[in-house]
């Protein structure tokens, strides 16, 4: 525990000196937030147009939709704030500066993730609350503490299905495995399939973001309990299935650090 | 420079195979989206379902076949001097930039045909209700899209830095092309904007004549001509106060 605490502490010193690089540049970190909201506002523009014309999607109304999309884009932010700067590592270990990262006493992974800040992250996460809390009064739902709570659970929850993916994809990097494009693949599946309703791809696509690449848990399921669309009691687990991904995500990136051989400097 | 981009274009083939496999989601979801929305409604606005996916597939094939280079290129080059070597070219910058634009776009062209039977499939297509239309609006849609991609680029001779820039056009861009939702659905105030923009040529308005929902096409002929001259004089402008303050950096 007092290790996990130390990683902890030391992480956050490093996010603060990114923090501070990035502000060196104010005008380009403001364009950077910017350009992040205003690429998922035109994401959501494209939905406003069609719900101007028809009433409902797959019975769910304008509101509806954008509960679920702001609860995906907010699950997708916190998911690559921290780990934004993993991204690099690629580049990092075909340049031998992995090989640092091994001889400092802290998780090289720590290290990695305070590396670089996200900016463009903040953008999504401005959009994504924004949206979460205009729709959140808008949408017709009786708000408790207790649905309060699971909201922010699925949020954390979902944040960690896509951060799973993610870090696995990642983890092959370690053994000179490219998965660059792969992983701006799952990106886009998981914002372009994670946000509408599942009940309009119907069969094997349904399925397939279910049971395959669970991208219904990121935020379709719990959007469907907060608005009481669901009645399988099951789907109040939904936010708890980041857990296990995680710890299996984060094996696999340990198995791939004990075959890391060095770009060889 | 035609055959640099050309080769630049096949170079890159991980990125196009990567562009290819959204551009089959992205199709997919559109029909899912569409197709869920209009459920038993014969038409919406004009369209019959089947002609909107139509549209939607074509103008999102569009949209790759119009998405240019050129624009990172010059900006790439501005910032590392290298710019120069072009400027010292005999053949007139702007001209040069054009010709490496068309180049990379054939190549990507050439790499899409065995991925268009699969976008075709994921979306859906009619049979074409006005082929020559659709190809002359197209070509000179086409010729448009390049005007302002090199528009854009000059920008970066006074700012030396267009990357936000550069994107927030991609995004208003293909938005107001109408790839996602044909600009007859555009309500209000958002429809009279893109009715007056450029962008439509890129995409709705060569896609829309197609599947015969637009029949005027000489009209839009003339107005689509009407855009090319008067942004070809801004360029020509644009240009001539642009390369008076070229700085090659670190040279």
């Amino acid at each position: 525990m007092a290790e996990v605490l130390r990683a902890l502490r030391l992480y956050v010193l490093l996010q603060r000196a990114s923090a501070r690089a990035a502000l060196q540049y104010r005008a380009n970190t403001v364009i950077g937030i910017l350009s992040g909201a205003v690429w998922q506002g035109t994401g959501f523009a494209f939905i406003w147009v069609i719900m101007h014309t028809f009433p409902s999607l797959a019975g769910w109304g304008l509101a509806e939709i954008a509960f679920l999309y702001g609860l995906r884009l907010t699950a997708h932010a916190l998911a690559m704030i921290p780990l934004m700067s993993v991204n690099d590592i690629h580049w990092l270990v075909l340049n031998g500066e992995f090989d640092r990262f091994l001889l400092r006493p802290l998780n090289p992974l720590v290290q990695l993730m305070g590396n670089r800040m996200g900016i463009a992250q903040f953008g999504d996460l401005l959009a994504g609350v924004a949206l979460l809390a205009v729709a959140g009064r808008s949408a017709h739902v009786q708000w408790n503490g207790w649905l309060v709570a699971f909201c922010a659970a699925a949020i954390v929850g979902g944040a960690l299905i896509e951060a799973a993916f993610f870090l696995a994809l990642c983890s092959l990097s370690l053994r000179l495995i490219d998965t660059f494009a792969l992983r701006v693949f799952v990106d886009d599946v998981f914002s372009k399939f994670g946000s509408y309703p599942m009940k309009i791809f119907g069969g094997a696509v349904e399925w397939l973001f279910t049971f395959v690449l669970p991208v219904a848990f990121v935020a379709y399921v719990p959007a469907s309990v907060v608005l009481g669309k669901l009645g399988d009691p099951l789907a109040v687990a939904a936010p708890l299935l980041g857990v296990p991904l995680i710890v299996l995500a984060y094996l696999f990136w340990r198995r791939n650090l004990d075959h890391y051989q060095s770009a060889g400097h | 420079m035609t055959r640099i981009g050309f080769r630049l274009a096949l170079a890159y083939r991980g990125n196009i195979v990567m562009t290819c496999v959204a551009l089959v989601a992205q199709v997919f979801l559109l029909r899912m989206i569409w197709t869920a929305v209009y459920g038993s409604r014969p038409a919406a606005a004009g369209l019959t379902l089947d002609a909107l996916l139509a549209c939607l597939t074509l103008a999102n094939l569009q949209g790759f076949a119009t998405h240019m280079l050129v624009t990172r290129i010059v900006h790439q080059r501005v910032r590392t001097g290298t710019v120069f070597f072009d400027l010292a070219r005999p053949a007139g910058y702007l001209r040069q930039m054009a010709a490496f634009q068309a180049g990379n776009t054939l190549g990507g062209l050439l790499l899409l045909t065995p991925v268009v039977p699969v976008v075709l499939l994921a979306g859906s297509i009619t049979a074409p209700v006005n082929p020559a239309g659709y190809v002359i609006t197209l070509v000179l849609g086409y010729v448009i899209a390049v005007q302002l991609a090199l528009l854009i680029s000059l920008i970066a001779f006074w700012t030396l830095e267009i990357g936000a820039v550069s994107l927030l056009y991609r995004l208003v861009s293909q938005f107001f092309a109408g790839t996602m939702v044909p600009l007859a659905f555009f309500p209000g105030f958002l429809g009279s904007l893109a009715e007056v923009l450029p962008f439509k040529y890129l995409g709705y308005v060569p896609a829309a004549i197609y599947v015969g929902h637009i029949s005027d096409v000489s009209g839009a002929v003339v107005v689509e001509a009407a855009w090319i001259a008067g942004l070809w004089a801004l360029l020509t402008l644009v240009w001539s106060r642009a390369h008076r303050r070229v700085v090659i950096q670190g040279g």
